[in-house]
């Protein structure tokens, strides 16, 4: 691709990038949120015409207007949300549109081999026969590259590829990816993760503000230069995933029980989040996941237990305290505990904040300085709204959670705590929500996170804990845990661990 | 997303909407007046006429005095019951602590062997204390015992209001007099008096009053939590404010605003204790009203009571000068404060629907 220029509304999204990649390499394109990649292989593609620049094949000029043009030149891509019909059978999905017939009917023993055969060739493991709806999302996008190979694809481009996948999908998947180089296929790999791009490419085209900022061979770099790259700046470089600090336990909680009789609603529940690490507690909504929560943060009594916050024993202690200790929490509703509706983005975003410089002073609040505050962080969040005098009730469910967000985050706390921090959110906002949450784990905060989103706590959990009626069931790993065992666990099938 | 922007179906109703959400009080009041007129058209008086006595009974010449000593218990019992509500409690024991205030400052105004001006200042600073305390009382119970403030509020009036009957008929009675009355506070601890006979230095108290309120309101940190609360009680007590410490310091603040009310009548218009003199002209109901149409928030609270005063002085004007009763002007009264609640029901009713 030659100085490609792409603008929208207001925005140069693109502009005059050269990007070359060779046959049979893995190439990463990186950069940050807003840096031009998904417009560029948006253009690749066929969804959008570039306003300037042209498109090269083995030397050969194309040109794209759909597509259906980009996959009959040999591309192939795999979206970030998959798209596929879930009712239906692996190799109906692969052959979808391009069905082998005979006598006008598909030819199904031959389209079975054909997805059974590229399966087995490059690794794939994917069973043809069976239902896409009930396999593992990591599974589901190996679909997706079959559907490119049985297109003969020979151009790939994996679009953000591991945000849905645990650490052991990842491994598969680059795996299926050095088979595929090694074919002669070439991977455009992209991403904004350091470590898959050292551990995976060849080289590397990194994008800053819809230019290229840099070109790197993967061989001869090293993260800080590619962090460099992607920022523009010196970034102090936590080493991504550092290992979690297991000498330093922040959220202890020990032998909690919330309610009384034989059966309460929380029953003896212990666990630990240690500093820079995500903890995940899955399990069907009701199984006393809210309870616990509450009565960790001090909005619910217990009966039973004691919890610990970076060493402060706060059983017992009101919620201010609690928080003061170091909890930030992201409740499981945001219309009914997170905000209130009718007040303004200002005091919304205040709360927690205005009995404390530069908020007050005193007994005294310093309203231009909260307006100062709450306008930083509507930037900072990229909360859309009017200004930061508009009540939040008029906004929609993801600004909503990011009001929440940017208040409980800014907390600076010990320890995080989200409820279904991303129920209702479309994937934009859930992609922002996540992004905030491993950064704070990546800044040595402890993260507890709650949801009855299998995938969500499988892409963003270190260790993985089960919640059935009241008791922790199970407590695992996240890359010893897959879908089909946690969802054993959640229904009730006996635990271990 | 289970958005609130959804636009609305079309940008006609959407604006009939935003009219009846954000019509304000001024309507309601346009509303009423015409209402009004048109009950004088049947009964065959002149409305022009009688509203311009309305005005006249209300501002012209000593009658802006009557309106503004009326005004300044009502906008006290008004305070007495917004501040309470800003943070969304229901305060209706204005009576019982107006009463407990009046009664308090006239013991110590009476007996505390004190100079006079340390007599009137300990005299308002305990009855605004009795008071306070006697309203925290409910706000205790709905936090310790669960009882709901609502009916506490309520029924705590009674005991307060027996008592002080109690005290005025026996152990306090004047005995020379043959009402159950006190005996009169002595000069030096009244309150000085601006206008001879008719207003009292209360007016500077409850103007600074207001002013401590407004500014606890929009600029303390108090007032923010208790606004925050008002908005959203599970939202506040998440943030970390202490809700029970806070009942119990809001209904304590409210119940001291009535006991200054009290006291500043005992001490600045009757100088004695009189039985049931403080709830008779039913201060405490009409600045509940008030508080209400405000929905707490305490400048708007003001101009409600102010105007509530002003049409009910001028209703004793109406009376005066033309046949019809000032009854008419608490008609107007309902229909205003009608309309206003409607529009609250409706505004609810189109944000469900």
């Amino acid at each position: 691709m030659r100085g490609i220029v792409k603008r929208f509304p207001g925005v140069l999204a693109n502009d005059g990038i050269d990007l070359a990649v060779r046959t049979g390499e893995i190439h990463a394109l990186m950069g940050e949120n807003g840096a031009g990649k998904t417009t560029l292989m948006s253009i690749l593609y066929g969804l959008h015409q570039p306003d300037a620049g042209e498109i090269l094949m083995r030397g050969e000029k194309v040109r794209f207007t759909s597509p259906i043009d980009a996959i009959a030149h040999g591309l192939g891509m795999v979206h970030q949300s998959f798209k596929l019909f879930n009712t239906l059978t692996v190799w109906e999905n692969v052959v979808f549109r391009a069905e082998p017939q005979r006598r006008g009917f598909i030819d199904k023993p031959v389209a079975r081999a054909r997805v059974r055969e590229l399966s087995d060739r490059f690794g794939l493991q994917v069973d043809p026969d069976a239902v896409v709806g009930r396999l593992p999302v990591g599974v589901r996008q190996r679909i997706e590259i079959l559907k490119a190979l049985y297109r003969d694809a020979r151009i790939l481009v994996l679009d953000e590829p591991t945000a849905v996948l645990t650490p052991q999908e990842c491994r598969g998947l680059f795996a299926v990816m050095r088979n595929l180089a090694s074919d002669k296929r070439t991977i455009l790999f992209v991403t904004h993760k350091l470590r898959e791009v050292i551990e995976v490419t060849d080289r590397i085209t990194v994008l800053r503000d819809g230019r290229v900022a840099s070109r790197l061979v993967t061989r001869e770099t090293n993260p800080e230069q590619i962090t460099r790259a992607m920022t523009g700046r010196n970034v102090f470089f936590t080493a991504r995933r550092g290992k979690p600090q297991l000498d330093k336990p922040l959220l202890e909680v020990t032998d909690l029980t919330v309610g009384e009789g034989p059966k309460p609603v929380v029953n003896g529940v212990s666990l630990r989040v240690h500093a820079g690490e995500i903890v995940g507690v899955a399990g069907v909504a009701g199984n006393g996941q809210s309870e616990l929560v509450e009565a960790i943060v001090g909005l619910r009594d217990h009966s039973q237990g004691s919890i610990e916050i970076a060493g402060h024993d706060v059983g017992g202690k009101p919620l201010r305290d609690r928080r003061q200790a170091g909890i930030a929490y992201i409740p499981e509703d945001r219309a009914i505990t997170g905000t209130a509706l009718a007040a303004t983005a200002t005091d919304n975003l205040s709360l927690g904040f205005h009995r404390d410089p530069p908020l007050s002073r005193g007994v005294f609040l310093d309203l231009e300085a909260m307006r100062i505050r709450a306008r930083g962080l509507i930037e900072r969040f990229t909360i859309k709204i009017p200004n930061e005098m508009t009540a939040v009730g008029t906004l929609s469910g993801g600004n909503l959670q990011k009001v929440v967000a940017a208040r409980e985050l800014s907390h600076q706390a010990a320890v995080i705590i989200a409820e279904q921090p991303t129920r209702g959110l479309d994937v934009g906002a859930t992609e922002f929500i996540h992004q905030a949450m491993v950064a704070q784990r990546d800044a040595g905060r402890a993260v507890l996170l709650i949801s009855s989103e299998l995938s969500e706590i499988m892409s963003l959990a270190d260790r993985i804990l089960v919640m059935y009626e009241g008791r922790i069931v199970a407590d695992m790993p996240a890359d010893q845990a897959d879908e089909a065992k946690l969802g054993l666990l959640m229904a009730g099938a006996q635990g271990h661990g | 997303m289970a958005d609130l922007d959804q636009p609305l179906p079309d940008a006609k109703r959407r604006r009939w909407r935003a009219a009846i959400l954000w019509s304000p009080v001024p309507i309601s009041i346009v509303v009423a007046i015409v209402i009004g007129a048109a009950i004088m058209q049947i009964t065959d008086n002149d409305s022009v006429e009688v509203y311009t006595e309305i005005l006249r009974g209300a501002f012209v010449g000593p009658n802006l005095v009557y309106t503004v000593a009326w005004a300044v218990p009502l906008t006290g019992m008004t305070m007495a019951a917004a501040l309470p509500l800003r943070g969304g409690m229901v305060n209706l024991g204005g009576d019982g602590q107006l009463v407990m205030g009046g009664l308090v400052a006239t013991m110590v105004a009476l007996d505390l062997p004190l100079p006079g001006t340390a007599r009137l200042i300990v005299a308002v600073v305990a009855a605004m204390l009795a008071a306070g305390l006697y309203a925290a009382i409910a706000a205790w119970g709905q936090v310790r015992w669960h009882v709901p403030m609502l009916i506490s509020t309520l029924l705590l009036n009674y005991p307060a209001k027996g008592f002080a009957s109690y005290m005025v008929r026996f152990p306090m009675r004047d005995p020379t007099n043959g009402n159950p009355e006190t005996h009169m506070v002595a000069p030096d601890a009244r309150l000085p008096q601006l206008i001879d006979g008719s207003l009292s230095s209360s007016l500077i108290l409850m103007i600074v009053a207001v002013g401590l309120i407004i500014l606890f309101d929009r600029r303390t940190v108090p007032g923010f939590e208790l606004r925050l609360r008002g908005l959203n009680p599970r939202f506040a007590g998440y943030g970390g404010i202490h809700l029970d410490r806070q009942a119990v310091l809001t209904m304590f603040a409210g119940g001291a605003m009535a006991g200054l009310v009290g006291a500043s009548i005992v001490l600045g218009d009757q100088f004695r204790f009189m039985d049931g003199a403080l709830v008779t002209p039913n201060y405490t109901w009409t600045g509940l009203m008030a508080a209400l149409l405000a929905n707490g928030e305490p400048v708007g609270a003001v101009a409600a009571a102010l105007f509530f005063s002003a049409l009910q002085i001028g209703g004793f004007g109406m009376e005066r000068a033309t046949s019809i009763p000032r009854e008419l002007t608490s008609v107007l009264q309902a229909i205003i404060i009608l309309l206003l609640a409607t529009r609250a029901g409706l505004k609810r009713h189109l944000r469900l629907g």
